[in-house]
This record gives structure tokens, sequence and C-alpha cells, in this order.
């Protein structure tokens, strides 16, 4: 039926696909996304307040802030020692180099479970049971055998639980930090959409309960010491007066949150296409051709979109600012003077009122400018312009 | 329209924006924004599907079991590039896709053909249509769905499959007892002139054109044309009872099958076939002969369905008028529920009618699909036994066919019986 097929390595197989450069692209896009999250996340919300540093003096101290060496530190000196190593937890590095180890133990995790995952059923079986026996029997083994040797003293042998409670705690510690990375990364490489929803859940309940924990009618009843955000956004002194830096890194935070979610979920998306096709399907040069065409568009569509809402989001930011300026522009009149008033309070509610009027005037462009005839014109001409060269 | 994933973000890109407003939080705030920018945004784009699209299939008429090859290409007419599409092209779920698929995603830029190739079995007879086409725009964030319908159609039609009978029939003698009125258009023992040959050794005088040995003074006879079978019926049960079975397996596709088979058969030897069928109406297909007929036939046996529960008397009693005195009638029935089977038998055998009835054995067929207890098998068995030699009785020559035996060792049947 089909004359004509492609070669294998251009074909839709899952394997073939997995080197594919547009969908190792957008799998680097989404883990570059995660991991720069991780890393903003840790600026914004990594630090106690300053009255709370302050009131502990020299000694170590520890708040839920978004940080994990800071918590082992003060579960060290509480505990005396931690099971594991420093190179691991990244202890014994500084500033942001201290999330480097724990990063390329997810990735090695990561690869470990995409290892297993590639096994047949029974391989798989057998290997979780190995991983959950050696775990368990390291847990109580010990004390078991203390305990049946020493029946006399029965309190005696209790200190050998205490080992894997610590490893369990300082996992918790690590898992604030890396426990949305790992599952971000192993949803990413192991195309799984389950763990992309949950790293962004993840992340989205970390920025609320940090804003709840520091808003103001909570910090005055209880105060755990976080760091709150600036109630001001600023002065909008970056990219040519476009945006405040406390804006820039709230809005990273945002794009970089749909950065992660949407290439990664295109992957997904595109794979599960691809699984669906039948083998002769595959390698149809049809076929083929169309899903290089989609997956370039969702590319070029990933980008620009992005992009753009990134630059939506700042302006509308910004909006209020253009208002005011409009209206201080007119000249007299009371209604003028009246909105540059109330405009000008600056306060929460102009602003995101600003913000939805302008997203409204953005949402209503689609009916006033035909963009997508535009661009289809200059195809149109760019593929006359190729085939008369051919 | 607004998937369910754009609703939820519309509706945590408000929630978040609220909350921010309560709590004076600018980082959900701006979350918030981002989200319901990202809709804004995405609005913009919008697919299109002014396609043209053209199906093309191997075939219109098929066999049951045959495979069709469908070709479906899809231009992008426009100066806008589509988006990503999702299409697909509906086939009817009776068919079983055999290779390739009938759905793909694409993204055509201007001017842009992609075409789609697939190959469906078609295991039921009946009539079918391929198409229309769905169309269904998706944005690439998934975030707004639009679909779309294109009517293109292509009907096809499956006859029912037909079995190679002609060494059963030719070893049971049938053919050679329907000595009849019918004149066909081939050279034999006849009446009617055919057409004028030079004589050889062995022609009757009776046979010599003497006009035309005065005319050119040689020799020749006037050949006649072969009198030969007459009408043949062939009527099948389509009531409601013909289902019991699988959809592969039951009376009414046996039947089918057979009608369809012998049509065939005595329709190569030009004779001419009726078809009736009985069900909740009778269809009748007057006798004829040649091709035309052939389709007829199998288009008739194509369409019927299991439905009804006309008694077979009064098909006989209908057709009785029309019937040429002598012809053969095959009748192909699962015998089940009809009261009137006996009577309506005893009338074409009196009326000298040569009636061969074939009945796929439907206790039989049932147990494919349930269980029967041993004993009451045995006594439908006996029942069934029963009626199928008292229609012996009447003259008929009775074929019952077990579900598992070819159509040709059933026939051979009436040899042997």
């Amino acid at each position: 039926m089909i004359s004509n097929e492609v070669p294998m390595r251009k074909s839709l197989n899952i394997s073939q696909l997995r080197r594919r450069w547009q969908i190792l692209l957008l799998q680097l896009i989404s883990t570059a996304s995660l991991v720069l999250l991780m890393q903003r996340m840790t600026r914004l919300y990594g630090t106690c307040s300053d009255t709370f540093v302050e009131s502990y003096g020299d000694s170590l101290y520890w708040c839920p802030a978004y940080e994990h060496t800071r918590g082992l530190r003060w579960f060290e000196q509480e505990t005396g020692s931690l099971v594991l190593p420093d190179f691991l937890t990244g202890l014994d590095q500084t500033g942001e180099m201290t999330v480097a180890a724990p990063l390329v133990l997810c990735f090695a995790i990561t690869g470990v479970w995409i290892y297993v995952l590639t096994r047949g059923e029974s391989t798989r079986k057998w290997i979780n049971i190995a991983v959950a026996v050696i775990f368990f029997a390291w847990m109580l083994l010990p004390f078991l055998i203390s305990w049946i040797m020493a029946m006399d003293h029965p309190l005696n042998h209790i200190g050998h639980l205490w080992g894997p409670l610590l490893f369990i705690f300082e996992l918790i510690f690590l898992g604030v930090v890396f426990a949305p990375v790992l599952a971000g990364i192993m949803g990413i490489w192991g195309l799984s959409k389950k763990f992309l929803t949950w790293t962004v859940g993840y992340y989205l309940t970390v920025i609320g309960v940090h804003a709840i924990l520091t808003f103001e009618g909570i910090t005055e009843s209880v105060d755990l010491g976080l760091n709150p955000l600036p109630a001001q956004i600023g002065e909008a002194t970056m990219i040519g007066g476009l945006v405040s830096p406390m804006a820039l890194d709230l809005i990273e935070v945002a794009i970089l949150l749909l950065l992660y979610l949407e290439s990664g979920s295109a992957v997904i998306s595109h794979m599960e296409y691809a699984s669906l096709l039948p083998k002769d399907a595959k390698r149809d040069p049809d076929f083929v051709r169309q899903f290089e065409n989609v997956v370039n568009g969702h590319l070029v569509h990933l980008i620009g979109v992005m992009s753009l809402v990134a630059l939506t989001t700042a302006i509308a930011l910004e909006f209020d600012d253009f208002l005011i300026s409009t209206v201080g522009a007119l000249s007299g009149g009371q209604w003028s003077g009246q909105v540059k008033e109330s405009l000008e309070l600056q306060l929460t509610y102009g602003k995101v009122i600003s913000a939805g009027l302008f997203l409204v005037v953005v949402a209503g462009m689609r009916f006033v400018l035909p963009w997508q005839r535009v661009t289809g014109i200059f195809e149109t001409a760019l593929l006359r312009f190729r085939s008369s060269e051919t | 329209m607004w998937t369910r994933k754009a609703a939820i973000m519309l509706t945590s890109g408000i929630s978040l924006i609220l909350i921010g407003m309560m709590i004076s939080n600018f980082q959900l705030m701006i979350v918030g924004l981002s989200f319901i920018s990202l809709l804004a945004i995405n609005g913009w784009v919008s697919g299109h599907s002014e396609l043209l699209v053209e199906r093309e299939t191997s075939a219109t008429n098929v066999y049951k079991g045959d495979d069709i090859v469908v070709s479906l290409t899809v231009t992008n007419k426009s100066y806008r590039r589509t988006q990503q599409l999702e299409l697909f092209d509906n086939v009817p779920h009776e068919m079983k896709m055999r290779k390739g698929i009938n759905q793909m995603r694409m993204n055509l830029g201007p001017g842009q053909t992609a075409k789609l190739r697939y190959v469906v079995r078609c295991p039921l007879r009946g009539h079918y249509t391929v198409g229309p086409v769905s169309i269904r725009y998706r944005n690439a964030f998934n975030l707004f769905v639009n679909e779309t319908k294109l009517d293109d159609r292509s009907d096809i039609t499956v006859f029912p499959q037909i079995r190679d009978i002609e060494e059963a029939l030719l070893r049971s003698d049938v053919p050679k007892m329907y000595s009849g009125a019918t004149t066909l258009k081939t050279p034999g023992p006849g009446m009617e002139f055919y057409a004028l040959r030079e004589y050889l050794p062995g022609d009757s005088f009776r046979s010599i054109n003497w006009k035309a040995l005065a005319r050119t003074g040689e020799m020749m006879v006037n050949e006649k044309t072969r009198d030969a079978v007459t009408d043949v019926f062939v009527i099948v049960d389509t009531r409601d009872v013909s289902r019991i079975g699988t959809v592969l397996k039951n009376p009414l596709e046996m039947g089918t099958v057979a009608a369809a088979s012998v049509s065939n058969y005595f329709l190569k030897r030009r004779d001419s076939v009726s078809l009736v069928t009985y069900g909740s109406r009778m269809d009748y297909i007057p006798p004829e002969t040649g091709d035309k007929q052939y389709f007829k036939i199998l288009s008739g046996l194509a369409s019927v369905e299991a439905k009804g529960s006309m008694p077979l008397q009064a098909v006989t009693n209908a057709l009785s008028p029309r019937m040429s005195r002598g012809s053969p009638v095959f009748i192909i029935s699962s015998l089940e529920g009809d009261g009137t089977t006996l009577p309506a038998i005893r009338n074409l055998s009196g009326k000298g009618h040569e009636v061969i009835v074939l009945s796929p054995s439907s206790i039989d067929l049932e147990r494919l699909v349930s269980r029967i207890p041993r004993m009451s098998y045995e006594v439908l068995k006996l029942e069934r036994q029963n009626r199928l030699t008292a229609i012996a009785g009447y003259g008929a020559k009775v074929i019952d066919w077990m579900p598992d035996v070819e159509l040709s060792q059933a026939l051979l049947q009436i040899k042997l019986g």
C-alpha cells in the first residue's frame, strides 16, 4: 500500500523519537525551566525574616523557608550527626552550589527509575522487592537482632531504630526543596503527566502557604520567621522602565512554571500520539512530515506565546502607570482629576484592575489584528520563493 | 470551545488574583495574571478547517471478508496555516482496521497536502458509509478545541461471500432435474432458431436448411438454442429468529451466503433466478438472468436484517401465481418458530415444485453463544429432526446444515440423502 517509507531513524517509533531534536529540545526547555524555577523559588522564599534571625544571635536557627541546608545544619546540631554525607546534601558547599549535588542525585535517581521502567515486568518486580527488602532490613534488622540477643535489657537496643528515623527526617528536609524537582524530572524524562502536574501543584502550594504564613494578620498571631515579600512592587527601572526588579523575579517564577508545564506536557502529548500509530503509519512519509510540522509548530508557539505572556504580564502590571500619565496629560476637568486621584493610590486593587483592563484589550486584539492571515501570506510567498529556487 | 484545562486555568487565575488581593501578595496575583495572559494570547491563534478533502476507495462493492484501501487527500487551499488539526475519517464500527490508521495529526501550511492511507476489512455484509471527515482544531496548549465535519462520504456495499458449490450441485444431480421452458442463448437441443452452420456428418436431415442449400449450394443446418432450466426461486428467511448465534455465524448470515452462492451458480448457467426474502415484510426480485440480476440479488442480500415474524405460508401464497410450473424452489430457513412451514412446503410440492430446504441448525448455533444443558439439547435436537423428517415426508429435499460444515459439503447431503 505504501510505496515509500522513511528510513528507520526518521520514523515515529518511540525509541527514535526520544532522539529527535525537537523532542529533546522540549525536554531540555522543561528541565531548564524546572531547575531555574527551583533556583528562583529558593532566592525568593529561602530566607528567614531579619527579626527572626536576630532573635537567635549566633546560634543556629531554622524556619520553614524554602531552603534545605539551614534545616539540615540545625538538625545535625540537634542530633549530633547526619546519616547522609555532606557532599550529597550540599552542606559542604556555599551559595547556589549547595543545590548542585542534590540535583545530580535527582538526575541519577531519574536515570535509574527510567532504566527500571524499561525493563521487563518480572525484572521490575524483583528490583522493587530487592529495594524494599534492603531498606527494611537496614531499618529493622539491627534492632531485631540486638533485641533477640539481649532479651534481659529490653530498652538498650531502641537506639538501633534511631539511625533509620534520622535518615527519614533528613529525606524530609531535602524533600521540601528537591521532591518537586525529582518528580518534575521524572515527569519530563519518564513521560508522566501525573508527576508534571504534581510538581506545579506543589510549587503553587508553597507559594500559597508562604503567602498565608507571611500575611500580616497571621504573623500577628503566629510568626514562624518567614521572610515576607515586599508589599510594594517597586519602581520600574529595568528593561527600559518596563518592569521593576521585584516584578521581574515574580514574573519569572510564573513564566517558568508555565514553561515547565507546557513543554513537559507537549512531549508527553506528542509521544502519546506517536505511540498510538500503527507500525506502518510510523514510517509513512506523510505521517512523519505532519508530525514534524506539528512539533515544529508547537515549538514556535511555545517560545512565541511564552515571550508574549511574559511581556503582556509585565505591561499589565505597569498599565496603571500608563493610565495615570495619560489622565495626567489631559488638561483640567473634574472627571480626569478624580480618575487620577483614585489611580494614584497605587494600591493592589488599582494595579490589578488596570492589569485586568489591559488583558481584556489584549484578548480583544484577536478580532482586530488579522495577524494569522499576514503570517500566512508571508509563508506562502516564502514557499513560492523556495520552489522557484529549486 | 474551551477545554477543561482552559476553564481550570481561568478559574485558578481569577482565584489567585483575588486571594492575592485579599492578602496583598503580588506573587499570587502575578501567577494569576500570567494564567489569564496565557489564555488571552492563545485566543489570538485560531485554526481553521477550510480544507479540500478527497477520498478514494479501491472498491465500492466488495464481498464479505474483503479489504478496501481508502486514501484521503487533504489540501489546505487557504493562505493561512491550519495550526494543529486532528483529522478523523469516520469508518463504520463493523469494519476492522487492517493496515494504517484513519486519523492523523497535522499542521498544514498554505497550499500543503497530506495523504492518509488505510486498509479496512469488511467482515459483515451490508451497506456502509465511510465518512464524514471529522476535523478537530486543538490549540497547542490544549486550551481551545473546535470541531467541524466535512461531509465527504463514500458508500460501500458488502455482499455476502460466494462459495464454490458447482461440484456439489453437479454431483447431487440437482440441475438435471429442472427441465423447463426458458430458452437459453446457447446452441443445443431446443425449439428456437439460434444460427446456421455447415452440415457435419451425423446431423439429422430434418435440420438441413433447404433454402440455404438452394441459395449457396452448400449443405447448411439450422442450429437451435438449448432449452434449459426454468426459473429458480430462492427464498431466504430473515425473521427475527434468524439472528440466533454469533454476529458472524447465525442462520441469517449462513442463509445469505447460501442464497448468494446458489444464485451465482444458476446465473452462471444463464438460468433465471428470483430472490425472495421475508421477515418483517416480503421482498421479491422477479426472475431474471445475467449480471444485472446477479448484482440485484447481492445488493438485496447485503441489506437484509433479522426482524419480523412473517410466516412462510404467507410468502408461498403470495408467490404462487408468479411461480412458473415445476420450477425449483430453494428455501433457506432455520425453520424455527413458524407453524406454517409444513403446509407451505406441502403446497409447493403439491404444485409440482422441486423443493430443497437448506436449514441452518439454530440449536447448534445457539450453543456457540450460550450453554444449553445436555438433556435440553438432546430434546430440542430430536424435535428438530422430527420437523425435518416431516418436511422430507412431503417430498422436499432437506439439508440439516451444521454450523461447522461448509456449504458445498452440506449440499452433498441431497445426493447422500
